[in-house]
């Protein structure tokens, strides 16, 4: 019914953090999912990043493109401006800790995304802001385990599967993660709801170097129970660790345009 | 015997012609003057008995009354008109004749025409955000066509304050609730946030010019109220594209008749058009509101078989006192068939008494709970109930039907409480009662 949009640069930051978790995890024969998680959670503090991508949005009824810059530091924080199309260009998204603010250039307004809406879509896509915050927090919501350890389409493959702590509010009942063993880059993610059913699926490709490092350019996440729609995101730019303060993320910086 | 040759039918059949002129029924009446306050007390309890269930059920019948109308008329119309698809998802694509919309004025015009729509109103829905200053709120928006809207659901008047959104102005109305939640007052600008039809991020100023309140708490807290033609705008959608169109009829509950006919008169569209009844929508209240007819009958039996047994206890008393009055008539050569009749006709005279006794104390009652109903919101807060709003009076509704198997209930209870004494009074001994003088 409510099909309201909010930020998402995070949720990209994150999920490409995960990918690079492999990059850590890559000396150890036998994985202990805890050390995956700590190296994750220390990757993902410490690092910050900049980048600009593309992110195209097709449903039953429209189809979209929308070009967005986007910045990361740690876990907690992160900004997104879209810089296309013209209608849209200057809207932006801040993600402050559990906070998402969107920014909006034609009424020159910031409103925050209220706890109920955090299950809405962002900008549109198959998206939401809850799991922008979620997925950035993976760590500390859920549990993870080596599923698979082995060859898998002639390729030696880890399956993490994640569930939810007890007492953590999420969405989704559990969340799998297929990395690659040669290259420790994710091949995709598969959400599931709480009744174990797919929900939906996200996929890693186009492996590219970035500012040196090996990720994926190219995710895509399609609904499963609308087989006709995705939203593909394309890195166009990608740097690391650059130089930005926590100040940086502030209602100031969304609100002045940047 | 010096009748003895006298055929035993003959006599039956003189006293017959001797009690026509003086019936048993007039004994019977009669009868009911011997021991007056007991009669007048027995009388009472069924004229309380009658009461008790005409109240009941006119007040029980006044609830549901309400409840149906404020389901039917607060905000949602009896009959409301979407695109099939429309239900329950609501998606803001699937509007009525689909993608490419409809002829609004010309649909309006085919659902006017019916005789008994009394009202029909267009109107467009989309979820979003609505935002002031720091507090942000999700919200339900409603497009609405002022003027017809006016004439079809009640929740816009009276507002709480400010008046209706004019067209091209951008103009938004809140509940109460939203309004608290959001602290605005009239004339506050308002940030609208909603996904656009076309996948953009919709996103205007509107200013507030009305706070609505319709006692639904959670309608209060989540609907804004704008003109249909500025909320098509705001989501990119054209004007001929609209989510329903509701349906007000003469009586709700003709409304699924009307919607039947409706659905066949309306102008062809690209994609089916689904109208629909509120007692589809809502068949839980239908089997509420059936529930409440079935105890009426739970009520009657209750209260009446309490009342037999008063009835029972004062007619056995009033015929042990007359064994001897009932050895004589048989000692005279009544029947016992007559006997049983003079009893029976008491209990009837019973009823009529008891009868008018209960309408007397009935019915100055009903028409003042029915036309001035005491307010009770002084104790009880309004109740919500299935998406209907009940104020706290003690309204009654009228129902003849119920009335008339009311007294029939009570005539009922006043004849099987004097079956048996009616069959024990008939078979008095005649001499060895009147020999135990």
């Amino acid at each position: 019914m409510v099909r309201f949009d909010t930020a998402q640069g995070h949720r990209l930051i994150a999920l490409f953090t995960l990918g690079c978790l492999a990059v850590w995890t890559t000396a150890s024969a036998q994985p202990d999912p805890r050390d995956i998680v700590e190296r994750i959670d220390r990757l993902m503090r410490g690092d910050s990043s900049r980048g600009v991508a593309t992110m195209q949005v097709v449903t039953e009824h429209w189809e979209r493109q929308m070009t967005m810059e986007m910045w990361s530091l740690g876990t907690d924080y992160s900004l997104v401006r879209l810089r296309a199309p013209a209608k849209d260009a200057g809207t932006a998204t801040l993600m402050a800790e559990d906070d998402i603010w969107n920014y909006l250039p034609k009424v020159d307004r910031s409103i925050k995304i209220p706890s109920s809406m955090m299950g809405g879509a962002w900008m549109g896509s198959h998206f939401t802001n809850d799991d922008l915050v979620q997925d950035s927090q993976l760590i500390d919501l859920y549990d993870v385990e080596v599923a698979f350890d082995g060859e898998r389409d002639g390729e030696s493959v880890w399956e993490l599967r994640l569930t939810p702590k007890p007492e953590a509010a999420v969405v989704w009942g559990h969340i799998e993660f297929l990395v690659g063993q040669d290259d420790d880059l994710p091949r995709w993610a598969r959400y599931y709801n709480e009744d174990g059913e797919l929900a939906r699926t996200m996929e890693y490709s186009e492996v590219s170097e970035f500012s040196g490092r090996l990720v994926p350019a190219v995710m895509n996440m399609q609904p499963a129970d609308k087989p006709g729609e995705r939203t593909t995101i394309r890195y166009e730019e990608l740097e690391f660790d650059i130089d930005v303060e926590q100040s940086f993320f502030s209602l100031r910086t969304l609100q002045s345009g940047r | 015997m010096g009748f003895g040759a006298t055929p035993r039918q003959t006599v039956e059949r003189q006293i017959a012609l001797a009690m026509s002129e003086t019936p048993w029924s007039r004994i019977g009446w009669r009868n009911l003057g011997r021991n007056r306050k007991r009669t007048v007390l027995t009388a009472f309890g069924l004229a309380v008995g009658f009461f008790a269930v005409v109240f009941i059920v006119g007040w029980t019948q006044g609830l549901m009354v309400e409840m149906v109308e404020s389901a039917t008329s607060l905000v949602n119309g009896q009959i409301e008109i979407h695109d099939a698809e429309y239900r329950p998802d609501r998606s803001i694509y699937d509007t009525i004749g689909g993608r490419n919309g409809t002829d609004v004025d010309a649909l309006l015009r085919a659902i006017d025409a019916e005789p008994t729509v009394t009202a029909a109103a267009p109107r467009v829905y989309t979820g979003g955000l609505i935002s002031s200053g720091q507090a942000t709120s999700a919200g339900m928006f409603m497009g609405i066509d002022p003027v017809r809207e006016m004439s079809l659901s009640r929740f816009l008047d009276p507002l709480v304050e400010g008046r209706l959104p004019e067209s091209g102005r951008n103009e938004v109305l809140v509940g109460e609730e939203m309004a608290r939640q959001l602290s605005v007052g009239i004339g506050d600008e308002l940030v609208v946030v909603a996904s656009g039809a076309d996948g953009s991020m919709a996103n205007d100023l509107f200013t507030l010019v009305g706070v609505f309140r319709t006692g639904l708490v959670e309608l209060d807290a989540t609907f804004a109220v704008m003109a249909i033609a500025d909320l098509q705008t705001l989501v990119v959608l054209p004007p001929e594209r609209i989510h329903e169109i509701a349906v007000a009829t003469t009586d709700p509950w003709i409304a699924g008749a009307t919607a039947e006919r409706l659905g066949s008169v309306l102008p062809p569209a690209d994609r089916p058009i689904e109208v629909v009844g509120w007692t589809t929508l809502n068949p839980a209240m239908v089997e509420y509101v059936a529930l409440g007819e079935s105890m009426n009958f739970v009520i009657i039996i209750v209260v009446f078989t309490i009342a037999i047994f008063g009835v029972a206890n004062t007619m056995v008393m009033a015929t042990y006192e007359r064994r001897r009055e009932f050895a004589v008539m048989l000692a005279l050569g009544a029947t016992p068939g007559s006997v049983r009749a003079v009893v029976l006709y008491e209990a009837v005279a019973l009823g009529v008494f008891s009868l008018v006794l209960g309408a007397v104390i009935t019915f100055p009652l009903m028409v003042w709970f029915h036309n001035a109903p005491p307010d009770m919101s002084w104790a009880i807060a309004d109740v919500t109930l299935m998406g209907a709003l009940l104020s706290p009076s003690l309204r009654v509704e009228y129902d003849v039907l119920f009335w008339i198997q009311a007294a029939v209930a009570l005539f009922a209870t006043a004849l099987l409480a004097s079956l048996i004494p009616a069959w024990r009074a008939a078979r008095v001994p005649p001499a060895d009662t009147l020999s135990a003088l």
